[in-house]
């Protein structure tokens, strides 16, 4: 992304974790990307934010989709299914140990991907902790898929439970109840790219949500056109779409 | 009889509400959510309380009010966003500002790189536990440089993993004012600041009202979503008050007849 924009002639500054101080220092930039969700980064986001500085995408939906919970409620609130989630204490497991149907896996509430994520069998493989809250999801058997979006363009790929991002999956062509769900996602909450990762359940055939996120790496974009100019463009018209809005406005 | 969910850890139920449970058992029918005991089925909701008080702020507290608040229409005091802006001082700080109230001057930087100003305060970003403040005090220069030993442990070694930490301009103030406010009540107070007297009770004394910081409270508890809470201020050399803390969850047991008037407050919003 930092190529392609100098190529063009826009100036780009890179922020990581050693070199981000989030003061009025920061006010230097047109706009920024949001590309980590990490806390440090969605502060600088809602600092940015709050002085009137475009962030793309924006910092709330970047904090929704990295915390579970929440992203939870957005898809259920497009009448999406998700996996049922179970939250509480060691102790509280412990005692309701006839609630629990195994297998669950335990992820963090913040966070997105595999990492973190575990296969809960049974409640021996629960980590004996008791200054923790357990988030618990039960573990849907069925076909998982990686499903990209890049504005209108969809790629799909079949790929194994649990593994990141990154490892290989079969691609597919994009089934249309996949399609819809991904409309209806991108459109209620004006994406301009993400990822849901999606489980159809062997024994219903139902779709299930069980991760979104607001900016991978498309590291498994297997489809026709190349992501990172597609990326790069919309975001600049998403820049360009605010300012002019907010001429307007003001 | 007015039904009320009382959501709470295990520290609050055990030393803080002791006369307020007292109280609200006369008045109501009473349901404890504790957190340390409750398992939270996100598929089974089953609430049939008029409204729910929330005293804790931890993980499954904030996200049971989030359930409430995404699956129902019961009210809750005080919202999960007023409990989260609350405690998290950093986006606290970023709302009250853009909003014109003073709030010391602050900066999130990476370990190793020093803020913007000298007199400073390190302080722990996410205050979602139930511990107090044990400040480690250094003066460098003729500038005064503190640290909170939580913020330091959430850097260094702690589960956290930040890789930053957050400032808070030093404001010297002779007094740490206090005010608590339940609906449309305001009850003001002065201490000496914990830095001087770790034993804030003892110099706490209940003051008259100070308009200019009733109208900033009134400001913060709209942009908060707050309807029970206590602000403190500082008071600075130039006589400008900075607010150097919000909290969703306040000890209401120094206010006179404290338990009473929440749970009376509780009951009138419930009838709403």
């Amino acid at each position: 992304m930092n190529n392609y924009y100098q190529n063009k002639g826009f100036s780009v500054k890179v922020y990581t974790q050693k070199n981000l101080s989030i003061n009025d220092t920061l006010v230097e930039n047109d706009f920024f990307i949001l590309k980590t969700k990490k806390l440090q980064f969605l502060y600088a986001g809602y600092f940015l934010e709050s002085k009137g500085i475009p962030v793309i995408p924006n910092t709330n939906i970047s904090f929704k989709c990295k915390n579970r919970i929440e992203a939870s409620f957005l898809l259920k609130n497009l009448s999406f299914n998700v996996p049922q989630i179970l939250l509480g204490s060691y102790e509280a497991l412990q005692k309701n140990l006839d609630k629990l149907s195994f297998p669950l896996i335990s992820k963090p509430i913040m966070g997105s991907g595999s990492r973190g994520v575990k296969l809960i069998n049974s409640f021996h493989d629960i980590k004996r902790d008791f200054n923790k809250i357990f988030y618990l999801e039960k573990f849907i058997t069925g076909i998982h898929y990686l499903v990209y979006f890049i504005n209108d363009r969809i790629c799909v790929g079949e790929k194994i439970p649990l593994v990141n991002e990154h490892n290989s999956v079969k691609v597919i062509e994009t089934p249309s109840d996949i399609r819809d769900i991904i409309f209806k996602w991108k459109k209620a909450y004006n994406l301009l790219f993400g990822h849901l990762d999606i489980v159809r359940e062997t024994s219903s055939n139902k779709l299930y949500i069980v991760d979104p996120g607001s900016f991978p790496e498309f590291s498994n974009w297997k489809c026709e056109d190349e992501p990172i100019s597609m990326i790069c463009d919309l975001i600049i018209e998403r820049y360009k779409n605010i300012k002019k809005n907010t001429k307007i406005q003001g | 009889m007015i039904k009320i969910g009382l959501i709470i850890d295990k520290y609050h139920l055990e030393k803080k509400v002791k006369e307020f449970l007292q109280y609200l058992k006369t008045v109501a029918e009473v349901s404890i959510y504790l957190e340390e005991s409750l398992l939270l089925d996100f598929s089974r909701l089953n609430f049939n309380e008029n409204i729910f008080f929330v005293k804790g702020k931890g993980e499954l507290i904030l996200n049971l009010v989030k359930l409430i608040e995404n699956e129902t229409s019961i009210p809750v005091i005080n919202s999960s966003k007023a409990i989260r802006l609350c405690f998290d001082r950093f986006l606290n700080s970023v709302l009250l500002k853009k909003i014109g109230i003073e709030v010391p001057d602050f900066s999130v930087n990476p370990v190793g790189v020093s803020p913007p100003f000298n007199d400073y305060i390190i302080k722990n970003v996410i205050d979602q536990k139930n511990y107090t403040f044990t400040p480690k005090i250094q003066s460098k220069n003729g500038h005064l440089q503190i640290s909170d030993e939580r913020a330091l442990n959430e850097v260094i070694g702690g589960k956290q993993n930040y890789q930053f930490f957050y400032y808070q301009r030093f404001i010297k103030s002779k007094w740490e004012y206090k005010v608590y406010s339940i609906g449309e009540n305001f009850y003001f107070y002065k201490q000496l600041p914990v830095l001087i007297n770790p034993d804030k009770i003892k110099s706490r004394e209940e003051i008259n009202p100070i308009l200019e910081l009733k109208e900033i409270v009134i400001k913060i508890k709209e942009i908060l979503d707050l309807k029970i809470t206590s602000v403190d201020f500082l008071k600075s050399k130039n006589g400008k008050f900075y607010v150097s803390d919000v909290n969703s969850t306040p000890n209401f047991n120094y206010i006179k007849n404290g338990p009473k008037i929440v749970g009376n407050f509780l009951i009138e919003q419930a009838k709403r």
